[in-house]
């Protein structure tokens, strides 16, 4: 068949790939907010990878004797209103929500994108049914929409994250419509078509690899606003089983006492507070990196 | 989209950082711990099961009879803000204690049962057994509703005949349905027939499911009566903003001693902390059901007088006799010896509660005092075994949340210790209007295993605190279900009992097989027997004179505001 001087050759390819890589890198690791972000996202990633070595204490185990108390010696961040130890509970509670954080996420992104991409490649009736459709979830502020969702598919853990992730997926949808649309009148893309590549191989080769950066840097953002819209849920008792640990449901549980113990509320605020504050931080990195008008 | 929202987070986050730093330097000083409080479980276990044994004394002070100065240039307002909404108008339909609440301040029984457990005359001026199966009410002279229509006879025939008319769905009818006759003979007298003796009639007449309503206002029908209320009380209704608040009016045609204060507000605020926050701030005069564990800070508040009242509700955990596994009595008992009644209350009450000792509260009659389950776990392990229950056998509790005080906590308490015990228990709640017919569901669509309840036995007898939920003539029937006996309960000897309980006419020898009753309960365990509530309001200490009732009512009617 046709061989297209235009294409780099594969040793060149992995050359200028490698080159590119490192000095994004370089320029990550002089990015002091993204590295700060790195590393608070990195500790909680460790903090409930590693949940069982850490935790001082089984975050299950109730001891009514130490209900509400503040912080000791013995339970650095206190007790929570059964009497179990806030530390461990926020260790094992991070495995749960980082989970919570991402895989809402992926379902924003395994359904949004392919949806915004097909509609801005194809255009026309598909693009308009889609992008309605669209319009009608964005009509809906997100927490109710989300709240809507929970409601239909019952409290739960998995029901949870569904909502959450369906919520995500117009944002996603969007995101991947407009660039794409930018990215179809490119002049690479006209070479493409012109010689003949399929659909697929069109979608596949050219647009998505191009319009991959603004989605990197929607999601680091949008594991952030999981993580907040599941904490919302839970708060309003459409989040996880009470015997799971999860740090919403405890903010849910704490706020009676916040008066009288503010500590069961204050350190699981805290622990999403820095979780999301450091998702941030390491998404406006990102930006800054991938957006070659930042470059300079 | 995205930036933006990133941006105003970071204001949010910096905002929510700076508020709680200041949050916990103000907090810091306070006791994490409280300290005892005023009343340890009130009730004293070391007391005989004495027959009419009356509650302690609510702490509001004893009120001044006579009606205020003659001087009140403004109209004096109370405002209370409550947790619940009452249902509706309809005084013979609602359930609730908070719509009993308010609708008897309009509303008024033939007789009522005061504070410290006496049955007292009101609308009526004696009551007298005239026959075996017969019984004679007379009534109080020159009472008149509010639209104007006298209180009579008549008026109280139409009322009995209304609540027993079946069609009616009077919410309380199953009190007085072995009324089959009644006669209204002289202007100030009905008579009550019976199919047999029923010696708990009286008592029943206290029933705020019973009360008297405005003949006028029976006729006009049900559209009328869901739209007011017209009474024979010393408050009118004014206005009902559905959701908001209700608001009463002083009756000055009173026929009693009038009211003092002219409006009273019951506001709906559903958050504990925000109920706190009105009174404290003097937005409100009373807040009810304060959380335990503000108590200790509320009491060191100069403004505030925190009052600690008995109540004659129950909380319980009700088992499925009929399910597996707690279709066998050792199941049953041990979890009632794994979990620590003492601790939840001690700890998770601060003492705001009275671990239970028999299925019903001292204060009510027929009380007996049972042998405590206490916490022993390698007995309830023994006990599990026994009866072939392999450790980490998976259970479905079913709890509500925010309708008794710290419901969704008990349920997560009970969960955790009986995970000490073997038994992994997965938590189930629903909202309160699905719940109760859920748990509650008839045999064949039932498929709770056990489940969270609470029961106010406000006609302070035993007859409707056990007849009602362990005979087996209430087990659950229909849709929506009729009968309070979740538990399908059914044991011959305890039946038998029951029945002789409601004709036999001897105090003691009631006393005695209620008594007698309870003991076989206890055995059998039907229940995961929790808890006794105990009320605790917050009231500014310019309100004088407020009663609250054991029953789980507010009373108004001698409160006084300076």
């Amino acid at each position: 068949m046709t061989i297209n001087a235009l294409e780099l050759t594969r040793t060149q390819k992995i050359m200028f790939s490698t080159q590119v890589l490192r000095k994004a890198l370089r320029r990550f690791t002089r990015h002091r907010p993204a590295m700060v972000g790195l590393s608070i996202v990195c500790l909680f990633v460790i903090a409930g990878i590693f949940a069982h070595a850490l935790a001082p204490y089984d975050p299950d185990k109730a001891d009514f004797a130490l209900a509400r108390q503040g912080p000791s010696a013995a339970h650095w961040l206190g007790n929570d209103e059964l009497g179990r130890d806030m530390l461990s509970r926020l260790i094992f509670g991070a495995r749960l929500s980082l989970l919570v954080g991402l895989i809402p996420v992926s379902i924003g992104l395994f359904i949004g994108v392919p949806l915004g991409l097909l509609a801005g490649y194809f255009g026309g009736g598909l693009d308009m049914f889609v992008m309605r459709l669209i319009d009608i979830m964005l009509a809906f502020p997100g927490i109710l929409l989300a709240i809507m969702v929970s409601a239909f598919l019952g409290p739960g853990l998995f029901n949870l994250m569904i909502s959450v992730g369906v919520v995500s997926i117009p944002v996603y949808t969007r995101l991947a419509r407009g660039s794409t649309l930018a990215v179809k009148e490119e002049q690479f893309v006209e070479a493409a078509r012109s010689i003949g590549s399929s659909h697929l191989r069109m979608l596949r080769l050219h647009i998505l690899p191009n319009i991959i950066a603004p989605l990197v840097i929607q999601s680091s953002l949008q594991v952030a606003a999981a993580i907040l819209s599941a904490a919302a849920l839970g708060f309003l008792g459409l989040g996880v089983p009470p015997n799971v640990t999860e740090w919403g449901t405890m903010l849910q549980k704490g706020r009676t006492y916040i008066f009288s113990a503010i500590h069961i509320v204050m350190f699981p605020g805290f622990a999403i507070m820095f979780v999301v504050l450091g998702l941030n931080l390491l998404g406006d990195g990102l930006r800054d990196l991938l957006d070659p008008r930042m470059s300079r | 989209m995205s930036t933006i929202w990133t941006k105003r987070s970071f204001v949010i986050v910096g905002l929510l950082v700076a508020l709680t730093l200041i949050a916990t330097a103000c907090a810091a000083p306070e006791p994490t711990k409280a300290p005892e409080p005023t009343k340890p479980p009130a009730a004293q276990p070391t007391q005989p099961p004495a027959a009419t044994k009356a509650p302690e004394p609510t702490k509001a002070p004893e009120p001044t009879k006579p009606p205020a100065p003659t001087a009140t240039p403004r109209p004096k307002v109370l405002n209370i803000v409550s947790g619940t909404d009452i249902e509706n108008l309809m005084m013979h339909r609602v359930t609730s204690s908070p719509s009993f609440t308010v609708l008897q301040h309009i509303y008024e029984t033939l007789f009522q049962i005061t504070p410290d457990g006496k049955i007292e005359p009101l609308l009526a001026e004696e009551f007298k057994a005239t026959g075996p199966t017969e019984y004679t009410v007379k009534l109080r002279k020159g009472v008149k509703f509010t639209d104007g229509t006298p209180f009579n006879a008549a008026a109280a025939k139409a009322n009995f005949d209304w609540v027993l008319k079946v069609e009616n769905k009077a919410a309380y009818r199953s009190l007085v349905d072995t009324v089959t006759d009644v006669k209204a003979p002289a202007e100030d007298t009905i008579v009550l027939t019976t199919k047999e003796p029923f010696s708990p009639i009286q008592i029943h007449l206290t029933h705020g499911g019973i009360a008297m309503v405005s003949p006028a206002l029976l006729a006009k029908g049900e559209d009328a009566l869901a739209a007011g209320a017209i009474g024979t009380g010393p408050y009118k209704l004014k206005e009902w903003k559905k959701g908001e608040a209700v608001t009463l009016e002083k009756n000055n045609d009173y026929w009693g001693a009038k009211a003092i204060i002219d409006t009273v507000v019951f506001k709906m605020v559903k958050e504990d902390g925000a109920r706190l926050v009105a009174v404290e701030s003097g937005d409100a005069d009373v807040a009810v059901r304060v959380p335990p564990a503000e108590m200790a800070r509320l009491k060191t508040n100069k403004d505030l007088d925190v009052n600690v009242t008995d109540s004659l509700r129950t909380i319980y955990i009700f088992f499925n006799v009929e399910k597996k596994p707690f279709d066998d009595k050792r199941v049953r008992q041990a979890v009632n010896f794994c979990v620590d009644k003492k601790a939840i209350v001690d700890k998770l009450f601060l003492g705001a509660a009275r671990a239970s000792d028999a299925p019903i509260v001292p204060a009510v009659f027929g009380y007996a005092q049972q042998k405590a389950y206490d916490r022993d776990v390698a007995k309830a392990q023994a006990l599990l075994k026994d009866a072939g229950i392999a450790a980490g056998t998976k259970v479905v509790l079913h709890h509500p949340t925010g309708r008794y005080v710290q419901d969704a906590l008990v349920a997560d308490a009970v969960r955790s210790q009986l995970k000490d015990c073997g038994l992994d228990v997965e938590l189930k709640t629903l909202e309160w209007a699905q719940y109760v017919p859920a748990v509650r569901a008839e045999r064949a669509t039932n498929t709770t295993q056990f489940a969270m309840l609470g029961w106010g036995t406000v006609t302070g007898d035993a007859d409707y605190g056990l007849y009602s939920l362990f005979h087996k003539a209430n087990h659950p029937k229909g849709s929506p279900p009729v009968g309070f006996n979740g538990s399908f309960y059914d044991n011959a000897k305890v039946n038998e009992l029951l029945e002789k309980g409601r004709t036999e006419t001897d105090l003691k020898k009631r006393a005695e097989l209620y008594a007698e009753a309870q003991k076989l309960m206890w055995d059998d365990a039907p229940w995961l027997f929790l808890y006794s509530e105990v009320q605790v309001t917050a009231i500014r200490k310019n309100v004088t004179g407020l009663v609250v009732h054991p029953q789980e009512r507010l009373i108004t009617f001698k409160a006084d505001k300076k």
